[in-house]
């Protein structure tokens, strides 16, 4: 068994670069048998298809109907929700609050993944090298992950406090400012905040998956490659880069499905003020259906999030085969 | 090949196995079913899941049962989840026998044609303030009976208010004069929440009323100059920027600690003030906009009704709770260890007397409106218009008028 | 272990492989470490800062506790006790439910050239679009219909809703870095597919197998959606749960909403220290024996 590994991790490079080519899956070297592999493999998917299929696929469903539908409370109890076509659509569009909304959540989910993911590449590249404790600080740095969500905002909204803060008694003792920023109270700080605050929570999420990304490459490779003078930079962009690419994949694509849909945060900081400045489509679809009752264009919106979702999801992994190609 | 065969068989095994694994997890797991039990036990859902208001409701409950010879089971949720859970239930006919509502909620869940008129079961609302039951009323008849009710106050500090020389304000002027004079240092004059939630709504309410502002359109110069006082208080120091954000918890939060020298609030805020031993409070009723005026307030508390369990034996058993929590006996009692009022005007008399803590609400109440007295179901969506206008006023440096059009056009 | 090339030392003079290079002030690293720490950690110092203190003082909350006061503690052990053990079983079981069924699935996507990959991956990714509380309700009336309401088994199967896509995702992209020569090395010795699975897939992706096992945990116990919706009583609560509705009615008693929160966090920050040590450092470090 140790034979064939030390072999194939020799071969890794080569053999990692031709599965790069063909993103998909088609690794297969040339041994035959296909049709058979795919089909008994199916067993091996089955479990999580039906997972998924009676899990999500129900509520999917539901939702994109519930979207032309004239759905209140009184659904709930008759069952009767009048089909209305377009109407939610239509009206969720025409709101004022609509194109803000739109816009702070591209701003949102944007500045987000920017700041975790540059962030946590930073920290996780660091985290690489062997120091004393590494191992115990970088499970520390789960810790904000474990703190529940409900706490974590009042913790946050206490620290950005414009009166009483520590963020401002610090900054006010460093001499930083000269006024006591609102963070959460004025129209052009407010998405800031919440955007730094939401960084602050995806951090863990990506370190970690960096961090077993980065540790999946061999030092071999490092070695080779800085015989051959790829140090520092260049070693990042040559090695780590290409070979950390599936992972990134991931973690982006995903970082952006879970940003879209963020909640949690802003209720928790401020309920989508001060005057609708961190309302999202999010946060909106979530007033509508359950502060307003109207539940029909609460789903139109979740619906045109899902959509925004795809869009993306469909243009980077094109986007991403296309360079993977080259 | 045999060795192929057996492997596939024992894949295809487990896979079944993994299938199957959750469908027998759930033969083990507890049911609750529906409400199919026998007449002997009705079911309760209320939001007093926390104490001391669960233990007094518990005791309520349960003697409100025995002497109608039923066992009470209980369903205590938190409260932002009770809305939701009544939905869910409506949809799968889980409702339970009685059901607790936030006033302003009652008029939705009665549309939706899931709770019954009390006139079936005999109970009228005699005696109740106007403003309570016309939140419990839909359509003319009455769904639901509210026991107390509690509104707004002015909270202020003895100790500040007696060293600045400055009298708790009866009128908006004064209001706004007091509070300039109390703000010093790192101290506020007032704290009142503003946040853009219906909280921000229910504390607008008294100035808005007062005044003769009205929620079926809220483009008017009435409404405008009572938001005008709020955006006067944030503009000239007397009250912080943040109340935008601020919940009445943390204006409560804020007024125990010092920072603030009054506060719009309201008696539910007692226990936690209490604690604090070297803050000496008082209350008074919010001032009206001109000298002799009456504040008009908003009605909080929460009613009891009956949803449609489709069992009329039932339904008749829950009716005779509800007429019991609602009785003299019981309205003072709960006003008394909840501090609220006793929705029965009769009562309200002798409670102010045996509760002077209570005199300024208990006041107040006799002129109280329900927020869904006028526009019924349709409240909600007039409710997130008033906050947006609070928040573009205060945060945008909009004038109050032109806030105002914007959010009820908007 | 091996070590990493520092960027600036000259390439061509670097001595053999598993020598320790790090002479240059390791602690250097602890310390800007720690650093990075402090920073992230602020909040989370700010929560036990707060439970520490006597009530009613959150609003101008001291920047160490000067005097320690456990009475928030006290309140909150009494009180939430039985929730956290709750909260462990529930998200033990998540976790172990969704590995079970997410890394098959996550090897046949990785490695199998079929034309259901491509949609079945997508259609995972779109399922991750979908909010939360679509689900939720969802899942409400089915587990009603079920009788699945108020269940340890039910929470863990609506809890996998979070964790089994993102392992099927994350695992498909570990597991495709494996070289398939490895794999068909062991079928050419007489290994079947299962058997090639768990003895050589499995154990080369241990690491990656423990980081969706831990975020699995984390979102499990995190989940606060989920235990709302699908309990209606008292018997399964979970923390997260018990904390919302401490939360709810006391909100001045800031110290023991804390301190609930601080003690909520413990049992998994304990098995966050414990997992770390698992991980292996590559596929190289863990199979090379």
């Amino acid at each position: 068994m140790a034979d064939v590994l030390r072999r194939a991790v020799r071969t890794k490079g080569h053999t990692v670069q031709a599965a790069e080519s063909a993103p998909e899956g088609r690794r297969l070297g040339k041994l035959g048998k296909r049709g058979r592999r795919g089909q008994s493999h199916l067993l091996f998917l089955l479990p999580a298809l039906a997972y998924m299929v009676a899990f999500f696929g129900y509520p999917v469903v539901k939702n994109v109907v519930m979207g032309f539908q004239h759905y209140t409370t009184t659904t709930f109890y008759t069952g009767q929700a009048p089909w209305v076509g377009f109407t939610n659509y239509r009206a969720v569009i025409s709101s004022s609050v609509f194109d803000k909304a739109l816009l702070n959540t591209v701003l949102f989910t944007v500045g987000s993944i920017a700041g975790q993911f540059l962030t946590g590449l930073t920290i996780a590249l660091f985290f690489r090298r062997k120091f004393p404790l590494n191992g115990v600080l970088r499970s520390l740095l789960l810790l904000p992950w474990l703190v529940p969500l409900i706490v974590s905002s009042a913790v946050w909204r206490w620290i950005l406090d414009q009166d009483n803060g520590v963020l401002n008694r610090f900054l006010g003792a460093l001499h930083l400012v000269q006024d006591r920023p609102g963070w959460l109270t004025s129209t052009s700080l407010a998405l800031f905040a919440v955007i730094v605050v939401n960084i602050w929570i995806g951090i863990p999420f990506n370190v970690a998956i960096l961090y077993g990304g980065l540790q999946d490459i061999p030092e071999e490779l490092y070695e080779a490659a800085s015989l051959d003078g790829a140090t520092g930079w260049r070693a990042f962009r040559y090695v780590t880069w290409p070979l950390l690419r599936p992972v990134v994949s991931v973690v982006l694509v995903l970082g952006v499905v879970y940003t879209v849909k963020v909640l949690d945060v802003i209720l928790g900081l401020t309920n989508g003020g001060p005057a609708n400045a961190t309302q999202t489509i999010a946060s909106q679809s979530y007033q509508l259906s359950f502060q307003q009752f109207d539940f029909g264009q609460g789903a139109a919106l979740g619906n045109i999030l899902i959509v925004i979702s795809l869009v993306f999801a469909v243009l980077y992994l094109r986007a991403n085969r296309r360079a993977v190609e080259q | 090949m045999a060795q192929r065969r057996a492997i596939l068989s024992r894949t295809t095994l487990t896979v079944a196995l993994a299938l199957l694994a959750p469908l027998s997890l759930s033969a083990c797991g507890s049911s609750t079913g529906s409400s199919s039990g026998s007449a002997d036990t009705l079911r309760v859902m209320d939001y007093y899941a926390d104490q001391p208001d669960k233990g007094i409701y518990a005791k309520v409950l349960d003697a409100c049962g025995r002497q109608d010879g039923v066992k009470i089971k209980r369903e205590a949720v938190a409260g932002p989840s009770l809305i939701p859970k009544v939905l869910q239930q409506a949809s799968s006919r889980t409702l339970p026998d009685v059901l607790m509502l936030d006033n302003p909620d009652l008029q939705q869940i009665a549309a939706s044609g899931a709770l019954a008129p009390l006139s079936d079961f005999g109970l009228k609302a005699d005696g109740y303030a106007k403003g309570v039951v016309d939140a419990s009323t839909y359509q003319g008849k009455l769904y639901g009976l509210q026991p107390v009710t509690n509104t707004l106050g002015l909270f202020y500090n003895k100790d500040m208010l007696d060293r600045a020389g400055v009298k708790p304000p009866t009128t908006w002027a004064e209001l706004k004069s007091a509070a300039k004079k109390l703000t010093s240092g790192k101290r506020y004059g007032i704290a009142f929440a503003a946040p853009a939630t219906y909280e921000g709504t229910w504390q607008f309410l008294p100035f808005m009323w007062s005044n003769g502002g009205d929620e079926k359109d809220i483009a008017t110069p009435q409404t405008a100059q009572a938001l005008q006082l709020w955006v006067d208080l944030v503009k000239d120091g007397s009250a912080s920027k943040s109340v935008v954000s601020w919940a009445q918890a943390d204006a409560d939060d804020q007024f125990a600690a010092g920072n603030a020298a009054m506060m719009i609030n309201g008696p539910w805020q007692f226990p936690i003030l209490d604690k604090k031993t070297s803050l000496h409070y008082g209350v008074v009723q919010i001032p009206a906009p001109k000298a002799g005026g009456t504040p008009v307030v908003p009605l909080g508390g929460e009613t009891w009704t009956v949803p449609q369990t489709g069992n009329a034996q039932r339904q008749a058993k829950a009716a005779k709770v509800v007429a019991c929590l609602n009785s003299d006996k019981n309205q003072l009692s709960l006003a008394e260890q909840r501090q609220t009022v006793p929705t029965r005007t009769a009562l309200m008399d002798k409670f102010a007397a045996e509760q002077p803590r209570m005199k300024a609400f208990t006041e107040q109440v006799r002129n109280a409106r329900a927020r869904t007295g006028e526009l019924g179901k349709d409240w909600p969506k007039a409710a997130t218009k008033i906050y947006t206008a609070i928040q573009t006023a205060l945060t945008q440096g909009a004038t109050p008028a032109k806030a105002l059009k914007q959010a009820q056009d908007g | 272990m091996t070590t990493v090339t520092h960027p600036s030392v000259p390439p061509a003079t670097h001595p053999p492989v598993h020598r320790r290079r790090s002479r240059r002030r390791p602690w250097g690293y602890t310390a800007i470490g720690a650093l990075i720490l402090a920073v992230m950690l602020f909040p989370v110092y700010w929560m036990v800062n707060v439970s520490l203190q006597p009530a009613n003082t959150a609003v101008s909350t001291p920047w160490f506790p000067t005097h320690l006061n456990f009475d928030g503690y006290a309140t909150a052990l009494s009180q939430q006790g039985s929730n956290l053990l709750t909260s462990l079983v529930v998200a033990v079981g998540s976790v172990v439910f969704s590995l079970v069924i997410a890394s098959p699935a996550a090897y046949a996507l990785a490695h199998v050239d079929a034309r259901w990959v491509g949609p079945v991956l997508f259609g995972i990714l779109i399922s991750q679009m979908v909010p939360g509380i679509v689900v939720a309700n969802a899942l409400y009336s089915a587990y009603n219909d079920l009788g699945l309401l108020n269940s340890i088994p039910g929470l863990i199967l609506a809890d996998s809703t979070a964790g089994i896509p993102f392992a099927i995702l994350i695992l498909r992209a570990f597991m495709g870095n494996i070289p398939a020569s490895v794999i068909e090395a062991a079928r050419v010795d007489g290994a079947g597919r299962v058997r090639a699975f768990v003895s050589i897939v499995l154990p080369m992706s241990r690491n990656a197998l423990i980081t969706a096992g831990l975020f699995t945990f984390l979102f499990t116990w995190s989940d606060f959606l989920f235990a709302l919706t699908l309990t209606t009583t008292e018997d399964v609560r979970p923390v997260t749960l018990g904390l919302y509705q401490y939360l709810g009615a006391h909100v001045s008693d800031w110290n023991a909403v804390m301190a609930t929160a601080t003690l909520a966090s413990v049992p998994a920050l304990v098995l966050l220290l414990v997992a770390q040590r698992y991980i292996a450092t590559g596929v190289t470090g863990g199979a090379v024996k």
